[in-house]
């Protein structure tokens, strides 16, 4: 395995070749993907056009098409799936548990829940901040309600999986519940907060997520030095000098954050955040908590879930159903070689 | 700091005066739920010496050493690092001091030698600085002195448990500290590979000065090895002393319920333990 060191006056950073490969490869493909799905659909727009068409000339349906519908779409689906995917790897990495992301221990249940009480509250001044509010309110809530069941003489990571599934699959009745008291508009503009979809996605999620994104970036960055430590066992880490308790609370922060702006962007899309990270560890193969292999899945998840939903055109299928039919056979891989290592 | 251990008995000069330690418990006390697991231990970890503790099983050997790195929650008393309650001094300048290797540690999935041993750098590092000329110098040595560099980039589920704990323990020399504490280092190791573990950790110990205290479950490689033995009896300090001050035949019986006869060796001239 190659290696290339990287020494500045104040940086110094250990590169692995074969990482860097897979990086490039992943970008290659999002970009490839962004295309592709820029090309979709049933109004034909020839690629030799799109730079015209952004450059403001273009008629004005082509206008509407590329950059009020094809283009958000597209953006908020790499935003929501990079930040699943560095929310995933994030939890997953802190808690040594493949099984343990935010869509699997009801924090996206707890947001998209949020999302709803928000928007029945405050009826039709709902704003996007409004429900922002109310999904982090939400995801939070879940969590300080899950670690707090899950919490006996410390944090056990299988304890909280389960007690977080239990919690998850009430929030999700609870939001069928408020659903049904809805009148029938509200309601079909509600799905997205229980199955996820990118259906209607306008500049605001583009913002919504890509500005989170932009904002925590430091954060992650700082952040990945610790994170790829805490996968050594307690005592180690403590031993190597890293403040656990401190470190654990800013990551469960950001994580929720995280996976708060892809709920608001593009509803709890199932599977994401829980996929990515063990996806990208296969592919990298070194141990490491692969960060940014996991956001690059993630987006690359959401980009082909959203892309095949919008394929089959006439079945309506919301994009979640697509990252469930790639999730659930990762799960199941999953569930298997831990219960073969004897650990759930 | 830097000269050799005394080992053998012929060497008891140093022993019997008084002692440097930069580590030291005071009235230490450790209780989980009610349980008191150790109870008003007072001890120094004498410098540049061989310190083994001793002692049945659950009589709380870990949880001493655990204390003795702040890795647990103190009930009482405090343990000193440079005269310093332990607790209260920022982590990492700790850790640049003393490197502790719990019990049995298991790895993350795919992580290669180095990359483990490169772990053992944190305290040094930090974010931005991740991987300076002192790092990899500190890694290639870690490597050298335990044999790993051949298998650096094995990764570690690929190794024989031998290799595997050779490997933990050039991460916690690339630490690089003066202190360093090892929770049964030899578990999962047939003997001759248990002698050339405590070789090195020996050598480690004469070449550089390094402060060694390690849990042992073999009374007679303990007596061999140490320069200073602790013996604990449920939660307590029982004996402590040069190896043949507590490796007698009464403090078998009273510590361990073991009935022997301790004859010297014949070619290391220390205490060994022959259960009746
Ligand atoms: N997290 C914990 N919660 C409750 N009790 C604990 C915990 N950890 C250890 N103990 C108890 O503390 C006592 C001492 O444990 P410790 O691990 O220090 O023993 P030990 O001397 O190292 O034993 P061994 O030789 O088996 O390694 C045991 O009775 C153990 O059951
Ligand atoms: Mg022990």
């Amino acid at each position: 395995m190659t290696h290339w060191t990287l020494r500045l006056p104040f940086v110094s950073l250990r590169l692995s070749a074969r990482g860097s490969a897979i990086a490039l490869a992943l970008a290659l493909m999002i970009a490839a993907g962004a295309l592709l799905a820029l090309r979709l659909g049933s109004y034909p727009l020839a690629p030799g056009t799109w730079g015209a068409i952004l450059g403001g000339a273009g008629s004005d349906i082509e206008q509407m098409i590329l950059l009020d519908h094809r283009l958000p779409r597209i953006l908020t689906a790499l935003g929501a799936g990079a930040c699943f995917g560095l929310s995933g790897a994030m939890f997953q990495t802190m808690l040594r548990n493949p099984l343990a992301s935010p869509d699997v221990i009801g924090f996206n249940a707890g947001a998209s829940c949020g999302a709803l009480v928000a928007i029945i509250a405050a009826g039709s001044a709902a704003t996007g901040g409004t429900i922002l509010l109310g999904a982090l309110l939400g995801a939070f809530c879940t969590a300080v309600l899950v670690t707090g069941l899950a919490w006996r003489n410390g944090l056990q990571a299988e304890r909280l999986v389960l007690i977080g599934l239990g919690v998850g699959f009430a929030l999700a009745a609870l939001s069928d519940l408020l659903l049904s008291r809805t009148d029938a508009r509200t309601a079909a503009d509600m799905t997205k907060w229980l199955i996820g979809t990118l259906n209607a996605r306008d500049w605001q999620d583009v913002t919504l997520v890509w500005a989170g994104l932009a904002l925590l970036s430091p954060m992650l960055v700082w952040l990945h030095f610790p994170l790829a430590r805490l996968g050594l066992p307690e005592d180690l880490a403590g031993g190597l000098g890293l403040r656990l308790s401190q470190l654990r609370l800013t990551i469960t922060a950001l994580g929720i954050v995280l996976a708060t702006l892809a709920v608001c962007s593009a509803g709890p899309l199932p599977f994401v955040a829980f996929a990515a990270g063990p996806i990208a560890r296969a592919l990298l193969r070194n141990g490491q908590p692969a960060l940014l292999g996991a956001a690059a899945i993630g987006a690359l998840l959401v980009l082909a879930a959203d892309t095949a939903a919008r394929m089959i055109v006439t079945l309506h299928l919301p994009a979640g159903v697509f990252t469930a039919l790639i999730g659930g056979p990762v799960m199941i891989w999953l569930l298997v070689t831990q219960l073969r290592k004897g650990k759930l | 700091m830097t000269q050799p251990a005394s080992l053998y008995a012929d060497q008891p000069t140093r022993q019997d005066a008084p002692q440097d330690a930069r580590l030291r418990a005071r009235t230490l006390s450790v209780a989980y739920a009610q349980a008191s697991i150790l109870s008003d231990l007072t001890l120094d970890i004498p410098d540049g010496e061989i310190t083994v503790i001793v002692g049945p099983n659950a009589c709380g050997k870990s949880t001493l050493l655990r204390s003795l790195a702040r890795l647990q929650r103190l009930s009482g008393g405090q343990v000193l690092l440079d005269g310093k309650s332990i607790h209260h001094q920022r982590s990492r300048g700790v850790a640049q001091r003393l490197a502790i290797l719990p019990q049995s540690p298991t790895a993350p999935e795919g992580l290669t030698v180095h990359d483990l041993v490169s772990r053992g750098r944190t305290p040094h590092q930090s974010a931005l600085q991740q991987w300076s000329r002192q790092d990899a110098r500190a890694v290639e040595q870690a490597l050298e002195r335990t044999g790993m560099a051949p298998l650096a980039q094995r990764s570690l589920e690929a190794l024989s448990g031998g290799q595997r704990q050779r490997a933990w323990i050039a991460m916690a020399l690339a630490q690089e500290t003066d202190i360093l504490l090892l929770d049964e280092p030899t578990t999962y190791l047939d003997l001759p590979h248990q002698i050339e573990l405590l070789t090195l950790v020996q050598s480690l110990n004469q070449d550089s000065g390094q402060t060694v205290a390690m849990v042992l479950h073999d009374i007679n490689l303990a007596a061999r090895f140490a320069s200073h033995m602790i013996a604990l009896r449920s939660g307590e300090v029982f004996a402590k002393g040069r190896p043949e001050q507590v490796v007698t035949r009464e403090n078998m019986a009273e510590v361990f319920g073991l009935k022997c006869q301790i004859i010297s060796d014949p070619v290391h001239a220390t205490p060994h333990v022959i259960p009746e």
